[in-house]
């Protein structure tokens, strides 16, 4: 609003003077310029050093080939990427990444959501305690939380003495020694890590959200179901968005709880493209130009999915 | 505008330029400190790595001891680094060329062994000048680390396979100690299923998709997922299908019990739930965490292959050499591991009882201490048998990508346990080997 006040009265101002092509900054505008120049540039330059430059030549390294030390360049130069889409355990990643992706994201981000609606209803009581303990897990170690879920799921671990007590099943199931099975803990244990974190930006944004609009809908006659979805979720949409996007970039790069909790195993089949890319860098006899192309891939991915997302999610600018 | 413009530019310019000057200065600065450390010095000081407090730093504090009564000057700085970090370390120095950085001797894995003198043999040292008598040492244990016919490592600790088992189990089925010596799988499975319908324990258990009894098999029989030249031999192995057969009859029968993890592996013996266990003798140190089994447990071989010429029951899993890298003070370095770790039956005398850490070093099983009965194991001279035993392991190549053929393998194990067709499973894992060395 302020900024639609002012640009006007600037409008006016240049054309005022049609004259002057552009008006020479006066010395104190020149120093303020300079002074802004030096606030960025440190910034800027460590970016450009510590990110930029490493992307350039993990760039440069996808299209290399050879064995450890010894890298050349590949003929032709997409060598590494075409390697890419013969690589079954490579398909077989990308494919588990994605059912992490499809089921756990959008269960996870409901959740949050309803549970952030809940937890910002002005007559529950001790809220901060139910805050604190939603958001808990988010502030414990991925390695330390990836090891209790392990422990919970083993042969003997307490999920299955508690369901063998409760006689729903009648010998331990291993968890982890199955396909489906293994996936499900991999997805359970995303969803206790980060549902927390997600909600709290929910929350941020519901305290953004006028009440009177949510009044003004209670008072023309919508239930609570009404309410939530037509007025206060398309008011939460650019913070939705938002966590859509940070957690499918997540998901893409997921790496601890796919170490940490199966090895990837049984047989790769709970794998992720990440914990791959770190195999084929540091378990197996190193092919870092491979590596690179595949983190490559990943970086594309996440690129297109979050143009997707913005393109779909947000409507603001249409 | 002009004159704004270069100002500007000069501005930036310098602005960078001093950017750049500072993170060139950090970057010296670092190279610069880890150097001090690496045999340069004082020329009397080397640096270690190694991981296990309990063993291998151990040994080497007591190695350090027996060199510094005849140097009296010599100290050694030990830095604790887990293999996987060394592992890493090595990758990351090799990448970019910064072999100030390495310390003068490090511990390794046996199995990487190939796998990183072939892809960074600017790290290695090599053992030509160093005096050293290889032939004290078993051919299948210095094979790791000889490539082209030059040495690049000293073997420490043994990964001679041993089969420990509870007698006190054995003998509620009826058996011995005796019964389960030099015998072939097919009378070990015979066994097991009588000793399971007898007192209803399975005879081991192993890591879920793990490939390291199938490993252990096929080198008792003198064979590997590679040839000798390098090429993959895993779908045309004879002997590992007959390895993986006899496995997925193990689980069939339930002979076997397959677990998740390390921890529940080891509890599995230890709390009894199995008669035993078959592995590297280094796990010897986790069985006899179960002090209360004092007495209850005797150490023989493995089984043999059937039906394969020249299968034999001995065979071997993990183990580690030292290494001296290509940064250190090479004469210093060769010097004090020939007088220690291959060259003083006092020092390896010192080491066994407190750490278990059995010599690959031949002459060291022929002092008294490894002839003393172990009382944990019923009076058994257990460490002068795993000496005799480790000169009798076959040697194979274990070649440039044996963790890739090992993880094709361990999948192609859980599909076979799962149901699928052998034949099928393991020319996958032969696909995959030959995909990943591309």
């Amino acid at each position: 609003m302020a900024t639609a006040a002012v640009s006007p009265a600037a409008g006016l101002k240049t054309k005022g003077r049609p004259s002057v092509p552009k008006t020479r900054p006066t010395p104190s505008e020149r120093r303020r310029n300079l002074t802004g120049w030096v606030f960025i540039i440190p910034a800027a330059g460590l970016i450009t050093i510590m990110s930029f430059w490493p992307m350039l030549q993990a760039l440069l390294l996808s299209m290399q080939t050879g064995r450890g030390t010894r890298l050349h360049y590949a003929q032709p130069l997409w060598l590494n990427y075409e390697r890419l889409l013969n690589d079954d355990i490579f398909i077989m990643t990308l494919k588990t990444t994605f059912v992490y992706l499809i089921i756990q994201v959008p269960l996870m981000l409901g959740t949050a959501l309803v549970l952030s609606v809940l937890l910002n209803n002005p007559n529950l009581k001790f809220k901060g305690l139910f805050r604190t303990a939603i958001f808990l897990p988010c502030a414990v170690s991925l390695v330390s939380y990836s090891l209790v879920f392990r422990t919970l799921f083993a042969n003997d671990g307490f999920v299955n003495d508690m369901l063998m007590g409760l006689h729903l099943i009648d010998s331990p199931v291993n968890w982890l020694g199955n396909t489906i099975t293994a996936r499900l803990v991999i997805i359970l244990g995303l969803l206790w890590r980060w549902t927390g974190y997600n909600m709290v930006f929910y929350l941020a944004g519901l305290q953004n959200i006028d009440p009177a609009t949510i009044e003004a809908a209670r008072i023309d006659g919508a239930n609570a179901w009404q309410t939530f979805w037509h007025v206060t979720v398309p008011q939460l949409k650019p913070m939705i968005v938002l966590t859509a996007i940070m957690s499918t970039n997540g998901t893409l790069q997921l790496f601890d709880e796919s170490w940490n909790l199966t090895r990837g195993g049984p047989a790769y089949t709970s794998m992720t493209m990440s914990h791959y890319l770190y195999e084929l860098s540091f378990l197996k006899s190193p092919n870092f130009g491979y590596a690179s192309a595949l983190s490559y891939v990943i970086l594309l991915l996440v690129a297109v999915l979050a143009l997707i997302q913005m393109k779909v999610g947000d409507k603001r600018d249409a | 505008m002009s004159r704004l413009l270069t100002r500007r530019s000069a501005l930036i310019g310098s602005l960078a330029l001093a950017g750049a000057a500072s993170l060139a200065a950090c970057g010296s600065g670092s190279g610069g400190s880890g150097s001090g450390g690496s045999g340069s010095g004082d020329g009397n000081t080397l640096k270690v790595w190694c991981w296990d407090p309990a063993f291998n730093i151990y040994a080497m504090k007591e190695a350090e001891k027996v060199y510094k009564k005849d140097h009296p000057d010599f100290t050694l700085e030990i830095i604790e680094t887990v293999w996987d970090d060394v592992q890493q370390k090595l990758t990351t120095l090799a990448q970019s060329q910064d072999f100030d950085q390495l310390p003068d001797i490090f511990l390794m894995q046996n199995m990487a062994g190939q796998k990183n003198i072939v892809n960074y043999p600017d790290i290695f040292g090599d053992f030509t000048d160093s005096g050293i008598d290889f032939s004290q040492f078993p051919e299948s244990v210095t094979n790791y680390f000889n490539y082209d016919g030059v040495q690049y490592g000293l073997p420490f600790d043994s990964g001679t396979a041993i089969g420990a088992w509870r007698t006190d189990f054995l003998e509620q089925a009826g058996y011995t100690i005796a019964d389960l010596t030099d015998v072939p799988w097919s009378r070990f499975i015979e066994i097991g299923k009588d000793v399971k319908s007898k007192i209803g324990k399975p005879m081991l258990s192993g890591q879920a998709g793990a490939s390291d009894l199938i490993m252990m098999m096929i080198q008792s029989a003198g064979s590997s997922l590679f040839n000798d030249d390098g090429t993959v031999h895993i779908s045309d192995n004879d002997v590992l299908h007959k390895a993986v057969g006899i496995y997925k009859q193990l689980v069939d029968e339930g002979i076997l019990i397959e677990v998740n993890s390390w921890d529940e592996y080891i509890g599995s013996f230890t709390g009894e739930q199995v008669v035993g266990t078959i592995q590297g003798v280094w796990i010897s140190g986790s069985i006899q965490t179960a002090t209360e089994q004092s007495g209850k447990w005797a150490v023989t071989n493995v089984p043999s292959v059937d039906g394969v010429p020249g299968a034999t029951n001995y065979t071997a899993n993990g183990g580690s050499s030292w290494v001296i890298s290509s940064n250190a003070n090479a004469e210093l370095a060769a010097d004090f591991l020939k007088s220690t770790f291959a060259g003083s039956t006092e020092f390896y005398d010192t080491i066994l009882p407190s750490s278990g850490a059995v010599a690959n070093w031949i002459p060291a099983g022929k002092s008294d201490v490894y002839n003393e009965p172990v009382e944990f194991y019923g009076g058994q001279a257990v460490y002068a048998d795993v000496v005799a035993f480790g000169a009798k392991v076959p040697s194979v190549n274990t070649g440039v990508y044996y963790y890739e053929g090992r993880d094709a393998v361990s999948a192609a194990i859980t599909q076979v346990v799962g149901g699928a067709d052998l034949a099928t499973a393991l020319k996958d894992a032969s696909d995959t080997t030959e995909f990943a060395m591309g």
